[in-house]
This record gives structure tokens, sequence and C-alpha cells, in this order.
């Protein structure tokens, strides 16, 4: 780590997109490139579970049964993400939790002393309601570093191919 | 998540009546058919009808939401019918539904499948939109609504 660069800690947000795994490899080579410590986070949607039982469309055991692939889903993501950076000589310290996704994220930002938070584009927006419930729009609005968005996956790859 | 992304007008019908509740899940796994994402339409008719075993997804204000993850669909499916007249889903209210949403999931879908029921409930929870869906005359006229709800 380059102790007087102005970036110290990295998060990579996952969320399982293809942007974030976009994100990531930017991630990864700025890390690299800065020798900035990384890190990444998965959160298990567990509000949007709740909604699901109270508005009656899930029952208990649907719940606890969704809840486990979302688990599975983030543990894997976060398996490929750690491979991915281990491939590049980059180590990354990787942690899934449960809660609501942009409240833990923010969160970690702040337990981690984290200076540059990396995530995937954003979706389009087509209504009001949109930036109520998309949580990476909640996150890019609540967090309180500095925010990178990945865009172009075909020349982030490319470059994360030629990293040595 | 849009729900008008997920349709489009063979996913939908607007007059589904004079049917039991085999009938309106047969008639939505049909309009699911139109997809192409379906490999096998009985596992699909009998994974809905396993989950409706355990609890009915026959809401409140005359919305049905039955739905199932299963190796037998390809990619997330949605289909929507609509019954003026309303048919008995053994709702929670103990009143008779009217719009039918069917959401199928492949097994390894999670964040997206949660995502899309979220949606149908935001949706459905706005009695104006449930009144005006209600009335379409047409499937054109069904996802137009959804459209405008939606923006």
């Amino acid at each position: 780590m380059n102790p007087e660069g102005p970036i110290q800690k990295i998060l990579l947000y996952v969320d399982g997109s293809e942007e974030c795994i976009t994100a990531a490899q930017y991630g990864v080579a700025l890390a690299k490139e800065t020798g900035a410590e990384l890190k990444a986070v998965y959160v298990v949607n567990i509000s949007l579970l709740e909604e699901l039982v109270k508005a009656r469309i899930f029952i208990k055991i649907e719940e606890m049964d969704y809840q486990q692939d979302l688990e599975q889903d983030g543990k894997r993501y976060l398996h490929y993400i750690s491979e991915m950076a281990g491939s590049k000589g980059v180590s990354i310290e990787t942690e899934l939790v449960k809660g609501v996704v942009n409240k833990e994220v923010v969160k970690k930002i702040e337990e981690w002393h984290i200076d540059l938070l990396v995530m995937g584009e954003l979706e389009q927006i087509h209504s009001r309601t949109d930036t109520y419930h998309d949580e990476a729009e909640l996150i890019f609005r609540k967090a309180k570093c500095s925010v990178l968005f990945v865009k172009h996956a075909d020349a982030v790859e490319r470059m994360f191919e030629s990293l040595e | 998540m849009r729900i008008f992304d997920l349709l489009n007008e063979q996913l939908i019908s607007v007059s589904l009546d004079k049917a039991d509740k085999q009938g309106v899940i047969e008639k939505l796994v049909d309009l699911a058919v139109t997809s192409g994402k379906l490999t096998d339409r009985d596992a699909v008719l009998q994974a809905i009808l396993d989950r409706e075993k355990l609890m009915s997804t026959g809401l409140e204000h005359g919305v049905a939401v039955p739905h199932a993850k299963t190796s037998a669909v390809s990619g997330l499916v949605l289909a929507l019918a609509i019954s003026r007249e309303g048919i008995d889903f053994q709702s929670a209210d103990g009143n008779l539904s009217h719009l039918f949403f069917l959401l199928l999931a492949p097994v390894a879908a999670a964040a997206p499948n949660i995502q899309t029921l979220a949606q149908i409930a935001r949706l459905t929870g706005n009695s104006e939109f449930c009144e005006s869906i209600k009335s379409a005359t047409s499937a054109q006229d069904a996802l137009e609504i959804i459209r405008r709800a939606e923006k």
C-alpha cells in the first residue's frame, strides 16, 4: 500500500449482476496499480423477503428457502471474485452480510474506513419509484465516500486480461 | 425490474371467465408456454399446484400471484390473466380474485425472482392500478396500463 496515495481502501459492491463483475475487474486493476487494500461485500436482501411475507406472497418456509438460495448465490459470487483477484496477485477480503442492502453497504464503508466504492453501471431509471427501490441507486446516494461506476465491459475485460 | 419488460401481448389474457382455480392455473401456464422458455409444461403445472397446496397465493383485493421456481423453465416467465367477474382462488380475504400474475423462475435465479415478486406486490398494492387493469379490454390495453403505472 502506498501510504501517501489518495486511495487506501477500495470496496467492491457485489450483487451478482454482470455489471458488478466488470466493476470487480476494474477494482482489482485499481488495487494492483495503487496498492490499495481491497474488500468486497454481498448483502442478502432480507428486507425484500420480509416484504414478500408481509404481502402474503411468500409463506415462512419459502422465505427461509429463498434466503438460503441468496446466501449460496452470494458465496458463489464472492468466491468467484476472490479467485479473479487472486489470479492477478491481488489479495481481497470478502464478507457476506444480511439486512437492508443499502444500509449494510453504507455501514461497511464506515466500519472499514473505505475511501472508494467501486460498483457496476446503474440500471436505467424508469420512474420515480425506481429511485426508492433500486439498491445501487440508494447506495450511491447514501455512501459517505467517493463512488466509481464502471462502464464499457468489453474494454475493462481486455484491460483486466492484460494485467500481469 | 419492470413488469412491463417481462410481458407481451401473447402472455396476457383479459377474458378469463367461468373457470375454477385449477382452470385459471392451467390457462396461465398455457400463456407462459408462448414465451418459449418452458421445457416441460406438466412439470411447471405441478410445481404451481404443489405451491398452492401449502397455502393459496390468492391475496387480498382481488389479486393472486401463483409462482414457483422450477428447473422446467430456462428464464424468468411472467403471465397475466384478468377476470372481470372474478374467480374463487381461495384468497386471504375470502373475496373473488380478478388479477392473476403467474411468475415462473429457474432454480438459480433467486434475486431477479424475488425482485419481480416485490414489484408485483408494489404495483398491485395500488388500488387505482388494480381497478384500471381489471377493466382492460385487450392485452395491448393491459400492457399500456402497466407501462403507465411503472413510469
